[in-house]
């Protein structure tokens, strides 16, 4: 390499080729004032000094990429072979002689050793250094075939060129910082315009994207944001990266160049994405080589990364690259961060409009004028009217007759006055029919203030259908039960008349042997009567058309009728009826048919339960407390096999014995406890259970001495004592 | 001798309440519809109409209350008997002119002690 500093060969030239010269080097500056341009700069330079009367061969320039170092050769002539923005890298040949120190290199004769551009084998260079304002900016390289082919003032020359060349891409390089300066502040600018307009999050990161493609003048551009909760990268704006859009492309932390960036939240960049190991496997057919990242950032926090890609594979991201790319970041960052909390307010906020809004109720809010705010679609539907035709309207005005006016304006004010309405009612709709209505009234108050309130009409026409079709089937199941007990009841009326006839023609003829059957064809079609009977007795209360007959009836009599009715049934089972009664029962005003009835229950109940043991009847008069009326008390003992607690629980149920097995042992339907409680209650009185399992049971039957009910009363399946 | 008219559609019920009352002494003369017994009790020749109430042709109730504008008839007490013991049933034949009521199956010594009742209050 030589490193030869000053012109030593002597000068060929005449003084006719000196002015050619002068002239070349000033048309040389006219062309240079004239580029707009570094390339046109560089291109007027190298035009300028490949003259004939100058007789170089090659003149090249070479400028220093500020963001990779690398040299780039902007403008050559006199060497075909060069590639446009050949990229060299820095340290080698001779061109990089005044780059290390400023001065102009005069190399008489070029080896083979000392070249960096492989073209030449002989002749002589001279390497002169471009700069701005001291600052070395690049080289104007120029070489003749034939060594020490420079004269002193040649180098004058190449030397007042550079120094041109300096000047006016100085003053080019010093017009496009400001540009892009002001590009930057429009950029700024639109972007903080976007942000206070509010627009949607997506619109508003395409732009600022958008933007900073442009700034950057790369051919690609992404931006995702980051989900905290599921720990992923989310694209929401792209800008020509990959085939298809990528927006909707997630990445896990760490996944590829953007998820690397939201790992270690610090910049990235990438010179060759084809040849970097960490690519996202979504990302692998790409079109881009140099790739930055940054992470956005809000508090500390990451939000989201922003990218930009170039497929230029010459273009290589540098510093002040990174820096109009950071320029973006905390408006993005805010957009983000502020379109978050929007849309979680938003999100709300539709949350309860879609409730409202799909609810199958009708819901109306009112003002406190109470004119029509708003209404749902169910609303719409259920009344026949718009939106449009009742808002602002008197909804009282509106949905009510004449009949109802008074009573709806009535409930509107009761809402209005913080009270919560619920009542069931007529409404009229739009094309005048009437709708049955279950209607809801609450007053809406927000921070204490009253806004009006809100109404919510339930359409229960298909309800009370329903209501009005079980009624239709519970009095068919009652008319059912009635029409059957009555086929059932007439041949039964059949067999026990005969079989009592021909007992009294046996009884009379003296047969014995033949009495005792026809005793038990008797009993035993007395026996499914009483069956029959609790049946439809049952099936009376519950279809609330039990019927009291209510007469005045000596008690002690009543009893007497039952226990000689019950003697065979207590003498079956070996067991003793022991009669305990007050001397003076007196009469009761009841239905004596049902007290009969009861005792005869609860009596046979006994017998039936208990072995060989006792059955006791109790009964005692008992002056009624404050002077009200008198109180009669059945008392029913035995000593049988008692229950345990569970079984009295559901006792008086109906159809509920203690259990199916103790229906096939004792018999009987286990209606009979469900009448007697039924019965005692509508006659103003109840019944109760006492009872150990192994010791016995005591049923108590307790009544008004004068009970003056109706006729006929209305009853539940369940009715309440009087 | 009382005469008592038994109008009752049923063919069983009619032999076997008919056989039981003529046992116990009485005269029975029958009706197998409500027709049929408004026509035979008009003559006024009984001195009591057992009326089922459930009846063909012309029901019981129906039957009687034509009876109680017979001049003949129209003081002969009637004692309904009806297998329907729904609530209302009672007062129905009372309504319709009936003097007492019976349910059916007939349990003969509750039957014929309201049948002497109104005998005897004659």
């Amino acid at each position: 390499m030589s490193d030869v500093r000053s012109p030593v060969s002597a000068s060929p030239e005449t003084s006719n080729d000196q002015g050619r010269r002068q002239a070349a080097l000033l048309r040389l500056s006219t062309n240079i004032a004239a580029a707009g341009t570094e390339s046109e700069i560089c291109e007027a330079v190298v035009q300028g000094l490949y003259d004939e009367s100058l007789g170089y061969d090659f003149v090249a320039v070479l400028l220093v990429d500020e963001a990779t170092g690398d040299r780039v050769l902007t403008a050559s002539v006199g060497w075909q072979e060069a590639p446009p923005s050949l990229r060299m890298q820095p340290g080698k040949g001779l061109s990089e002689l005044p780059l290390l120190d400023g001065e102009l290199h005069y190399t008489p004769q070029v080896t083979q050793a000392s070249r960096y551009l492989p073209t030449r084998n002989e002749g002589s260079e001279v390497d002169v250094p471009i700069q701005i304002n001291k600052k070395l900016v690049g080289v104007l390289v120029v070489e003749s075939n034939r060594p020490h082919a420079f004269a002193s003032d040649d180098l004058e020359i190449l030397r007042a060129a550079a120094i041109q060349a300096g000047i006016a891409i100085g003053r080019v390089r010093l017009l496009s910082a400001e540009r892009q300066r002001a590009d930057e502040q429009e950029a700024l600018l639109a972007t903080l315009a976007d942000l206070s307009a509010q627009l949607k999050l997506s619109t508003l990161l395409q732009a600022v994207l958008e933007r900073a493609v442009a700034l950057l003048k790369v051919s690609h551009g992404e931006l995702a944001i980051y989900e905290p909760e599921k720990q992923e990268l989310v694209v929401v704006a792209s800008q020509k990266v990959g085939k298809k859009d990528t927006t909707g492309v997630r990445m896990k932390l760490g996944e590829g160049a953007m998820g690397q960036v939201a790992q270690t939240r610090k910049p990235l960049l990438i010179p060759n994405y084809e040849e970097w190991a960490g690519q996202s496997p979504q990302y692998t057919q790409v079109e881009f080589q140099a790739v930055m990242v940054a992470p956005l950032l809000m508090g500390g926090q990451l939000v989201g990364a922003i990218a930009v890609m170039d497929k230029d594979p010459n273009r290589q991201f540098g510093e002040d690259d990174l820096r109009l790319l950071n320029m973006f970041a905390p408006q993005a960052a805010v957009a983000i961060e502020n379109a978050r909390l929007f849309t979680a307010a938003q999100h709300q906020r539709q949350y309860f409009e879609e409730l409202v809004q799909n609810s199958p109720v009708a819901i109306v809010t009112l003002d406190v004028n109470h004119d029509v705010v708003s209404c749902n679609p169910a609303f719409q539907q259920l009344y026949g009217y718009s939106e449009e035709e009742v808002a602002g309207r008197n909804l009282d005005d509106l949905i009510t007759t004449e009949a109802t006016r008074m009573e709806a304006v009535g409930y509107t004010k009761q809402a209005l006055d913080r009270d919560t309405v619920k009542v069931i009612s007529q409404r009229q709709r739009k094309d005048g029919t009437l709708v049955d209505v279950e209607v809801l009234g609450v007053p809406v108050i927000v921070d204490g203030e009253e806004l009006g309130l809100m109404a919510l009409y339930h359409d229960i026409t298909e309800l009370l259908e329903a209501r009005k079709e079980a009624e239709a089937a519970n009095t068919a199941k009652s008319q059912f039960l009635a029409n059957m007990s009555h086929e059932l009841r007439t041949p039964l009326n059949a067999i026990i008349g005969y079989s009592e006839m021909l007992y009294e023609e046996v009884a009379e003829t003296d047969q014995g042997e033949l009495s005792d059957d026809l005793q038990k064809i008797r009993g035993a079609g007395q026996h499914l009567l009483s069956l029959i009977n609790d049946i439809l007795d049952l099936s009376k209360i519950e279809a609330g058309k039990m019927e009291l007959v209510t007469e005045d009836f000596d008690v002690r009599a009543t009893i007497d009728e039952v226990t000689t009715t019950v003697q065979p049934l207590v003498e079956k089972n070996d067991n003793r009826l022991d009669i305990r009664c007050d001397d003076h029962l007196g009469t009761m005003h009841s239905d004596p048919t049902k007290v009969r009835q009861m005792l005869l229950n609860l009596l046979s109940n006994a017998s039936k339960f208990t072995d060989g043991g006792t059955i006791t009847l109790e009964a005692v008069r008992r002056t009624g407390a404050n002077g009200g009326a008198d109180i009669l008390l059945f008392k029913v003992s035995d000593s049988g096999i008692g229950m345990t607690v569970e079984q009295m629980k559901k006792l008086f149920e109906a159809f509920s014995q203690a259990e199916a097995s103790t229906t096939r042992k004792y018999g009987g339907t286990g209606l009979g406890l469900a009448i007697t409680r039924h019965f005692c209650r509508l006659m103003g009185g109840d019944v109760t259970v006492e009872s150990k399992p192994g010791v016995g049971s005591t049923f108590t039957i307790e009544l008004p001495a004068t009970f003056e009910g109706p006729g006929m009363i209305e009853t539940d399946a369940e009715p309440a004592p009087n | 001798m009382p005469k008592i008219l038994l109008v009752e559609d049923n063919e069983m019920n009619r032999d076997m309440l008919s056989r039981r009352l003529q046992r116990k002494g009485y005269e029975v003369a029958i009706a197998v519809d409500g027709l049929q017994g408004v026509e035979m009790g008009r003559s006024g020749d009984y001195d009591l109409i057992l009326m089922d109430m459930s009846l063909p042709e012309l029901d019981g109730w129906e039957a009687t209350r034509r009876l109680r504008t017979e001049p003949e008839a129209g003081a002969i007490p009637i004692i309904a008997l009806t297998a329907h013991a729904m609530a209302g049933d009672r007062e129905k034949a009372l309504e319709a002119g009936c003097d007492d009521y019976d349910t059916k199956p007939i349990e003969l010594q509750r039957l014929l002690s309201k049948m002497e009742a109104l005998l005897a209050s004659e």
